[in-house]
């Protein structure tokens, strides 16, 4: 038995695992499994995307959290022995992978950023990042099936097509997990997401109050731009909302045009700006790490700076 | 009185990794830290301790270089330490940490609750928690950034993609916190000194029920590159120009 299994929370994710998935399946000549436990209608949907086959676990009772589900999947694995499960790497899902993954008794490549198929076509070869960006590490797993959770945004969603058939199959309802939802408060604030901004104007600590974050504002609008931050600006100080915290524990970005603001560049930070096209920094301290990352740097205080800059962005 | 078990990593602090000029890593001047996430489970593990009474336990796996770490999480408050430790632990990969460690909880020490941090700060795969829980058999709550004993119950507020999922969970149980849940303390000289005087078990490779092989295998590791410019420019009217000129050669602004 063979075949490629995707894992994900909600269709957004699912579509672009989907993506990878395909691809893989296809390319190894097996068969694309999508597992499907929320909106029971995606079925179908999933199919057109993508999928030969679609595995239905029955709804959950409300307190009960999708980590119930790890010992019918995980005996539905051991059955059908895939070549590679890819799930989100989301929370629900990276702790559900490594329990999946430690019931299987195989490796996980967490986090992982790139996925290609070795020369021999079987091996699958992974990538992530570790010591907080610092490094890429390059993985494989030595035993079936191979595992990998995928952040959000690493593939585009999988594309309709019309006319794909596929198979629908029910597994079996898993007993309670003793792990029980008592509430779910959803999120208060609904910061913009700006992972999809074109110009991000980004601030850290070289910014000294809440008030001067307007000045900030006034660059990203004059360049019809958006604001984010360092994660001291949202954790420690909170000035801004954690949605906004760019960096390998906050968002990733890939703007046009990344401008920081009094930012160190602390590796932590410069991890979610890797795919900007342009990367600008202002900072005071000529040696700040930050002018390594950068393309154009300006070596001076912001409050000096960033007014000329408005004043030059309006003409 | 609860049994508190804490886990923690003894790593390279990453900000002492250079790189090298063909893009290798260079280790040659590191120093080593607490994982950070780990120094808010210990700090949480002490302050329910302190609440609730009972025990703390600080666990590590690692090479027997890691004295230090032993000395340093013992001076954040915990009452003993168990050091698992052998030459060949230094590269292991997550399934092998959380089966050592599963291998010793689950036979020398009594728990009722386990606190890892979420992951980290050197590997990040954020696995070793969960798959502790799974290998014990004990219920899993991650990502917790409020942490509460009800009885013989632990209620906990997870941090997940659309808000917070308030969870309990009978005891024994194991979570994993996020750096929201505490602010974890600086140890002073006297903590320093009350550290040395407590007990470390110290646990062999031949102590453990099994040997345990590697399921993830790392085939390279390598700098990331961030090919960038670096052009610097001044703060002067005619830095400013020549700053907005790149950018319009760029086709970045509007």
């Amino acid at each position: 038995m063979a075949g490629a299994w995707i894992i994900a929370d909600n269709r957004e994710q699912t579509l672009e695992l989907l993506t990878i998935g395909r691809e893989l399946a296809t390319t190894m000549g097996t068969k694309l499994t999508a597992l499907l436990w929320q909106d029971q209608e995606l079925a179908d949907d999933y199919i057109s995307h993508g999928a030969d086959e679609i595995l239905l676990l029955p709804p959950l009772p409300e307190d009960q959290p999708p980590g119930a589900y790890i010992p019918v999947i995980a005996d539905e694995a051991q059955k059908k022995d895939p070549d590679i499960i890819l799930m989100a790497s989301t929370v629900r899902g990276k702790e559900m992978a490594a329990r999946i993954a430690t019931r299987l008794n195989t490796g996980l490549c967490s986090n992982c950023i790139a996925l290609n198929l070795g020369e021999d076509g079987k091996t699958v070869e992974m990538e992530r990042l570790v010591f907080g960006g610092t490094a890429v590490q390059k993985v494989t797993c030595t035993v079936r099936p191979a595992m990998a959770t995928i952040p959000l945004k690493t593939f585009e969603p999988a594309v309709k097509q019309e006319g794909r058939q596929g198979d629908i199959r029910e597994l079996p309802a898993p007993a309670p997990s003793p792990v029980k939802i008592l509430e779910r408060k959803p999120r208060e604030t609904e910061a913009k997401d700006i992972s999809e901004s074109r110009i991000v104007v980004c601030v850290g600590r070289g910014i000294e109050k809440e008030e001067d974050l307007a000045l900030a504002r006034k660059l990203a609008h004059a360049l019809g731009g958006e604001i984010g931050c360092t994660r001291p600006i949202s954790e420690e100080n909170h000035w801004l909302p954690e949605e906004l915290c760019i960096g390998i524990s906050g968002i990733s970005v890939k703007p046009d045009l990344y401008i920081g603001l009094g930012i160190s560049g602390q590796v932590q930070h410069v991890t979610g700006i890797r795919d900007a096209k342009v990367i600008c920094a202002v900072n005071t301290d000529e040696n700040a790490p930050i002018f390594a990352a950068a393309d154009y740097g300006i070596v001076g205080n912001l409050y000096d700076v960033v007014p000329k800059l408005i004043e030059a962005f309006k003409t | 009185m609860p049994n508190i078990v804490v886990c923690f990593k003894w790593v390279i602090d990453e900000a002492y990794i250079r790189r090298g000029s063909s893009g290798e890593l260079d280790f040659s001047s590191v120093s080593y830290k607490i994982s950070d996430y780990d120094r808010n489970a210990i700090e949480e593990a002490v302050r329910l301790r302190n609440e609730s009474g009972g025990r703390v336990a600080a666990v590590t796996v690692g090479s027997p270089e890691a004295t230090k770490g032993l000395k340093d999480a013992l001076s954040r408050g915990p009452d003993q330490a168990y050091f698992i430790n052998d030459a060949s632990f230094e590269n292991i990969e997550p399934s092998q940490t959380s089966a050592i460690l599963a291998d010793v909880i689950g036979s020398k020490i009594e728990y009722d609750l386990i606190i890892c941090g979420e992951g980290s700060s050197d590997l990040y795969t954020q696995q070793v928690g969960p798959r502790l829980a799974e290998r014990l058999g004990i219920p899993c709550i991650s990502f917790v950034l409020k942490l509460t004993i009800d009885g013989n119950h632990i209620i906990a507020e997870r941090k997940v993609e659309d808000g917070v999922e308030v969870t309990a969970a009978p005891m024994p149980v194991l979570v994993t916190v996020l750096p929201d849940i505490n602010t974890p303390r600086i140890p002073g000289v006297k903590d320093t000194l009350m550290a040395s005087k407590k007990e470390v078990v110290n646990i062999a490779k031949d102590d453990l029920a099994q040997t345990y092989e590697p399921t993830l295998q790392t085939t390279a590791m390598t700098a990331a590159s961030m090919e960038r410019r670096c052009v610097k420019f001044g703060a002067e009217p005619g830095d400013i120009a020549g700053f907005v000129e790149a950018l319009e050669k760029e086709g970045v602004l509007r």
